[in-house]
């Protein structure tokens, strides 16, 4: 039982590693290293999406969330007046107290959910080791472990047959609310075109505080 | 001993962090280090940095980045579908021809908003 | 040439995220990790330097580096030397952690990229089932390396360059991760060395319209996802010093050197396995992958010539590169997000269905068969033919419509619209 060992180890190092990220990510009080530590926490659930046999989920995780969401986080970053942190980004006294409630109460329900699952198609759900399928393949094992073998082994082909059979609706719903996202970013963010043509078109940054452009983009 | 491909994933991870450190390490070691005033100083062509660096960004930016990961969660569901395509038929393109009007809507929408012109 | 024989595949391992870790494989993954990523690939990208200084001064009408060594080819290890042996240079106010991090991060990404690449058969180093989204997503964590290396910098130049990197960088990720699209749909599945297979059995796939149409895509976004000219603006020299490495030097801009072409490298060596058929001579043909019978001998023979082919056509791939950037200037920035997000991204959009034609023409019967690749030149051809007119005049038409979003001299064009 060699690799159960080293699989538990692997699985307390990491969640270890992803807590202190998040830690990090609460305390920092540098807007871009909190930043950072939540990449450094996308990236130890990447790896344990590695050790559930999900490294389809894996790739996915880093793709999404440490490829664009953090590119995305950054890019806020940068809009806000506060990059260096120095002001206070924390919470003030009379918030924290809710806010810890909140985050408690939102612990609570995703623990309760989580071991609470049930499975799509009936099955017993994966959580446990007793019901969980063995890679290898067993002797009378019953209809979904080979199922679910076929959807460890190659998880994106399953994936998505599953989004046009079974999910195909939420499939298009996600299409649109992706597009609603698009349309609503560029709503919100997007000046009239009288007040964006009155801007002088060559200053690509001004300095919070004065009116001189620091830089002038190459057209 | 059964182990996963990101087992090499993992020891390549390693393996790049050493190469990239190692020379540093051996920089640190060998290589002068003079510490003076003006060596330490941000360069901006030699003319004293002036204002404040770490600046607001035009928004413009921000609404790149929202379209990139727009798109980018819009390929993430374009790998499963072109991986199970061959085995499905029409109606999965149909799905996916669905799907993609959706897209080239909202980019579509940017477009005539003029947000897509870098200014 | 049906499906089911036409997995040549990898005798070390079969496609699959579970490996038997016995001693041959901890060798072959030590043999892979100490020869290959620490020694043979940073060795062909030092040499890579020295060919691109030879080629562009050859273009020049120059001699080249010839000094040090014959035909200067000690050159990059006297430059190697010179970055050892030079001061580490960190401005006072810089993050100093974050500094050190951002080139090691874009490093790191290069370096994961190559790890998926089948360079002949057997010859690659993991096969995940899905291979191409993780060389995706890891070639994707480099554009945060470039932020955090501007923004840790505290330089206005290295920002504005990293802010513009980035810009870039994710503006033109998407149509190259699109472009992969058809590649995926038509080999059935994300494993690299499936996505060679397929090739096997049905000729490169930058031979049919929407490939082409694809690999045309894939190069020009890749070229833009390595920041090499015409799209080298992060580091425009004559506009922001040296963009998003202005802070770096000695050793820490040599990482930065070094990562990029190793991007380079990359690059060449995906696109060719994804569309020029890895590393087979002839288009349609399973030569030299049909000689395989099991014996060692066999395949010493079938590897070497597929690494031979596979190295010329990655050389051939650097070489346009250096040819591009030899010939080209630099871009203009609007022009540049114009060009990935009104002509490349509908571009990717519209080749998917045109794969999908494809596909049901000419994969779905099972065999590839003359007529069927006729009629699928035919049927996917037009469209692709079609959608690319389609691009070109609806942005030509848009674009006339207000000169300032011209890409050109609009004398004409301005002309035309308002008639």
């Amino acid at each position: 039982m060699g690799e159960v060992v080293v699989a538990r180890i692997l699985f307390l190092a990491i969640a270890a590693l992803g807590l202190l990220a998040a830690l990090g990510t609460v305390l920092s009080r540098n807007l871009v290293h909190a930043a950072l530590h939540l990449v450094g926490f996308f990236f130890c659930v990447a790896c344990l999406f590695v050790m559930l046999e999900a490294e389809f989920l894996a790739a996915v995780q880093v793709l999404i969330y440490i490829g664009a969401v953090a590119i995305l986080l950054m890019f806020g970053i940068m809009l806000t007046r506060n990059t260096r942190g120095d002001d206070a980004t924390s919470l003030s006294g009379p918030w924290r107290l809710p806010g810890l409630v909140a985050g408690l109460c939102l612990f609570g329900a995703l623990v309760f959910g989580i071991n609470n699952a049930v499975s799509p198609s009936g099955a017993s759900p994966w959580a446990g080791e007793a019901a969980r399928p063995s890679l290898v393949e067993r002797e009378g094992e019953p209809a979904w472990a080979a199922e679910r073998r076929r959807a460890v082994e190659d998880m994106g082909r399953v994936v998505g047959e599953e989004f046009l059979t079974r999910y195909a609706m939420a499939f298009e719903l996600a299409g649109l609310l992706l597009t609603a996202a698009l349309v609503g970013a560029v709503a919100l963010a997007h000046r009239d075109e009288v007040g964006a043509a009155e801007l002088p078109p060559t200053v690509e940054a001004l300095p919070a505080d004065s009116a001189e452009p620091v830089g002038t983009a190459a057209s | 001993m059964v182990a996963y491909n990101y087992v090499f994933v993992g020891l390549l991870l390693l393996t790049a962090i050493g190469f990239a450190l190692a020379p540093l390490a051996l920089v640190a070691l060998i290589a002068p280090r003079k510490r003076s005033l003006a060596k330490g100083d941000t360069y901006e062509c030699g003319v004293k940095t002036h204002g404040e660096t770490w600046v607001r960004f035009r928004i413009q930016y921000y609404i790149y980045a929202i379209m990139f990961v727009v798109f980018d969660v819009e390929t993430v569901f374009l790998y499963p579908w072109a991986v199970a395509y061959g085995g499905l038929g029409t109606f999965a393109l149909v799905e996916m021809v669905v799907f993609l009007a959706l897209l080239s809507a909202g980019l579509a929408y940017a477009w005539a908003k003029g947000v897509l012109r870098w200014v | 040439m049906d499906v089911g024989s036409a997995l040549y595949g990898t005798p070390l391992f079969a496609q699959s995220h579970r490996v038997d870790l016995t001693v041959s494989t901890c060798v072959i993954w030590g043999l892979w990790l100490i020869v290959g990523f620490a020694g043979l690939f940073p060795g062909i990208v030092a040499y890579m330097v020295w060919l691109e200084r030879k080629v562009a001064a050859r273009f020049q009408d120059r001699i080249g580096p010839n000094r040090v060594g014959p035909f200067g080819l000690l050159q990059s290890v006297a430059d190697g030397l010179k970055l050892l042996v030079k001061e580490n240079i960190v401005p006072r106010s810089a993050d100093q952690v974050v500094h050190l991090l951002a080139p090691v991060l874009v490093l790191v990404s290069a370096f994961l990229t190559l790890a998926v690449v089948p360079f002949a058969v057997g010859l690659v180093p993991i096969d995940p089932p899905s291979g191409l989204v993780y060389l995706i997503a890891v070639s994707s964590i480099s554009p945060l390396g470039i932020f955090l290396a501007g923004w840790s910098s505290h330089n206005k130049y290295s920002l504005l360059g990293a802010m513009r990197a980035v810009a870039q960088l994710v503006s033109y990720e998407i149509p190259q991760v699109l472009s992969t699209i058809p590649v995926v749909l038509w080999a059935g599945s994300l494993s690299l060395v499936s996505i060679f297979d397929h090739q096997v059995a049905y000729g490169w796939n930058a031979l049919n319209p929407p490939g082409f149409l694809a690999f045309l895509t894939f190069l020009i976004a890749s070229v833009a996802e390595v920041n090499r000219t015409p799209f080298d603006l992060p580091e425009a020299e004559s506009e922001i010093v040296a963009g998003y490495h202005t802070e770096y030097s000695g050793m820490r801009f040599g990482l930065f050197f070094l990562a990029e072409y190793l991007g380079v490298f990359s690059v060449s060596c995906v696109a060719t396995v994804l569309f020029l058929g890895g590393g087979t001579p002839l288009p349609f043909s399973a030569f030299p992958v049909n000689l395989l019978d099991g014996s060692v001998g066999s395949y010493l023979l079938v590897d070497g010539i597929l690494l031979a082919v596979f190295s010329l056509k990655v050389l051939l791939f650097v070489f346009a590169m250096f040819w591009v950037r030899a010939t080209l200037p630099r871009m203009r920035i609007d022009r540049l997000m114009n060009f990935a997000w009104k002509y490349l991204v509908p571009l990717c959009i519209l080749n998917i269905v045109f794969a999908a034609i494809w596909y049901e023409v000419v994969v779905r019967p099972g065999a590839l068969t003359a007529r069927n690749w006729a009629w699928g030149m035919i049927a996917a051809g037009l469209p692709v033919v079609l959608g690319v007119q389609l691009v070109f005049r609806a942005n030509r038409k848009l674009a006339a419509a207000r000169a300032v979003d011209a890409d050109w001299p609009t004398v004409g064009t301005i002309a035309e619209a308002s008639r």
